[in-house]
């Protein structure tokens, strides 16, 4: 045997992202392009950002939705609609169905959500024939967090599809978090099982899930992490807080993934940190066969160039 | 410190003051063998209660020396458990031991609210086993009283555990929580109990010992099938207590330890005010005697 084999592997041979702008060069400097179907092209912001990320060279895009209006958005934002590839639909439904079509069939690599409703997007993307959907997945949400008082990216789970994991959910989503923090070049990542106390109490079921989702990576169970909880977000997040509380914990202070108990708790963290600390958030449906972009249709065409650099990192 | 076998148990006793222990419903010839032993060895000071006659005839039919022994003289078995009892909770003796009478009656006066011997804590059996194939005696709990514990029976019970094997000098005993297997399984609810209670460790909810859990029997006594596994573990190969998912694991291993690996086992009943001695009428004189000799080590 080599003395290479005793060579620690990074998660892949790239720097680490620190930044949501990042993404993108990881992007290119993987030199692959990736092909784009958007659901329903109908807002100036989704527009905006795939503009965005074509110019960059990040993606080719697809645009299915009435083309006729499709191309009065572009004129109206001063963009070229002949760089993109448009399929005429003749509604946010069947623009979806065909988006996801594509997708599956591999003609596209990447499915967008336009200006439709989630229920319609996700009721293509989960067809239990025509759909996305890994077999028996859990389909959950995973978003990588910006935020300017943190020494890093936060990857944060489940703010958006899981009202309430049960065990096997809440495994899933780490799984997905971990698996993402590890393309951004976090090979070991340190997960916090967040809750309003370290305590393990037989009183409220997350702590009793947390305690034994831990005893489940000490036995190998769950793999490629540092995991801890029950723990606070000061515990969680803050050094200070582990010296005055005296608690032993391998997160310290330090979390790169932080597991919420409910979509209601973790929903509210990273609208208020946007809103109010200056946070920027980039997320991706997981559980599927092909990287889903599904945002509000009020979010920002930075956001959504940051979801698209996401998705092409994540496919 | 750390138990090679039962007789070091001796050595926790010697040296200090004797402890009164009442026997009730003394006319069982076991138990007035273990303890007229115990008495002229200098581990308790005894207290004979029950059919003054029988105790004698027994002591005299197998040359027992009882000369100087304090007998109280009730020949009723109830009355006598109750006397017994009294003594224990008005502080003129320190460790109960049942005779020939029913664990349920003498558990029953136990329990009495007035005058039994009460602490909130919930009464559960331990154990201590002498295997030859072991390093070092091994705890466990509870193989005869609570039949089905659920999560904070277990937890009480390992606080009974752990605080004995404190006083025994146990700084930090080494707990394993017993599953199948020691994988996290979730339609196992011994694996899950076992995770919940090694969290409340690492947080300080259970203190003054090292948990972990689950961890399957050949894991817990063999620290080479556990390197083999490739588990990591404190605990593994190293165990001081085994804590039961249930009675009927926890009898049958048990009774697997004595019938076929020959093993040494001394028991008492934790919770109650005092350390109790309530072996099984057909255990032996030797594990009686044995038993005796926790108890007096257990007292405070």
């Amino acid at each position: 045997m080599t003395a290479l084999c005793c060579q620690p592997q990074p998660a892949n041979n790239l720097i680490m992202i620190k930044a949501l702008y990042q993404i993108e060069e990881k992007v290119l400097a993987l030199n692959k392009k990736h092909r784009v179907a958007v659901a329903w092209a109908h807002d100036p912001n989704t527009i905006g950002a795939i503009n965005k990320a074509v110019k960059n060279k990040l993606i080719e895009a697809v645009l299915i939705g009435k083309s006729s209006e499709i191309i009065n958005i572009c004129k109206a934002e001063h963009i070229d609609h002949n760089q993109f590839t448009i399929v005429n639909s003749e509604n946010d439904s069947s623009a979806s169905l065909e988006a996801v079509r594509m997708t599956k069939s591999g003609e596209t690599d990447i499915v967008m959500k336009g200006l439709v409703g989630s229920d319609k997007f996700l009721k293509a993307v989960m067809d239990k024939e025509t759909g996305l959907m890994v077999p028996n997945a859990v389909l959950s949400y995973v978003g990588a967090l910006e935020i300017p008082a943190y020494h890093k990216l936060l990857f944060i789970t489940d703010p958006a599809v899981i009202p309430y994991p049960d065990l096997d959910q809440k495994v899933a989503m780490i799984g997905y978090a971990i698996e993402m923090a590890r393309k951004f070049g976090v090979e070991k990542p340190k997960v916090a099982l967040i809750s309003a106390s370290e305590k393990m109490s037989r009183h409220f079921s997350n702590s009793v899930d947390y305690s034994i989702i831990c005893k489940m990576a000490d036995r190998g169970q769950i793999k490629n992490c540092i995991i801890d909880g029950p723990l606070d977000l000061f515990l969680a997040c803050d050094k200070k807080s582990i010296s005055i509380k005296g608690v032993k914990t391998p997160v310290n202070g330090d979390a790169d993934v932080l597991l919420f108990p409910s979509l209601e708790s973790c929903n509210p963290f990273y609208k208020g940190l946007m809103l109010f600390a200056g946070g920027e958030l980039a997320g991706l449906i997981r559980g599927t066969e092909k990287p889903v972009i599904l945002m509000s249709r009020s979010e920002s065409e930075k956001s959504k160039y940051f979801c698209i650099a996401l998705s092409c990192l994540m496919a | 410190m750390v138990l090679k076998n039962l007789n070091d148990l001796k050595q926790i006793v010697e040296g200090r003051s004797r402890k009164k222990l009442v026997l009730a419903a003394a006319q069982d010839q076991h138990s007035l063998g273990a303890v007229v032993k115990a008495w002229k060895e200098n581990i308790i000071e005894p207290i004979l209660i029950g059919d003054k006659e029988g105790i004698q005839n027994i002591c005299a039919l197998n040359n027992y020396d009882i000369t100087g022994l304090r007998i109280i003289h009730e020949p009723d078995t109830e009355m006598a458990v109750e006397m017994a009892v009294r003594m224990v909770s008005s502080k003129q003796a320190d460790i109960l031991m049942k005779g020939m009478v029913g664990s349920s009656i003498l558990l029953k006066c136990v329990l009495n609210k007035e005058w039994g011997l009460r602490t909130g804590h919930l009464l559960s059996h331990f154990a201590l086993f002498e295997v030859e194939t072991y390093h070092k005696v091994i705890a466990v709990t509870d193989v005869a009283m609570n039949i089905s514990p659920n999560l904070k029976d277990k937890i009480a019970i390992l606080n009974n555990s752990v605080d004995c094997l404190n006083k025994l000098g146990y700084k930090m005993p080494k707990v394993a929580v017993l599953g199948a297997v020691e994988m996290v399984n979730e339609n196992m609810e011994a694996t899950l109990h076992a995770a919940l209670l090694s969290k409340m460790n690492q947080r300080d909810q259970i203190r003054n010992c090292i948990i972990d859990g689950p961890l399957a029997f050949d894991n817990a006594v063999s620290l080479e099938s556990a390197q083999h596994k490739g588990i990591r573990s404190e605990v593994a190969g190293d165990t001081d207590l085994l804590l039961m998912p249930d009675i009927e694991v926890g009898n049958v291993l048990y009774k697997s330890l004595v019938f076929f690996a020959k093993a040494k086992v001394a028991s008492i009943i934790l919770g109650a005010l005092v350390p109790i001695v309530l072996t099984s009428r057909s255990d032996s004189e030797q594990a009686k005697f044995d038993s005796i000799m926790l108890s007096a080590a257990a007292c405070k």
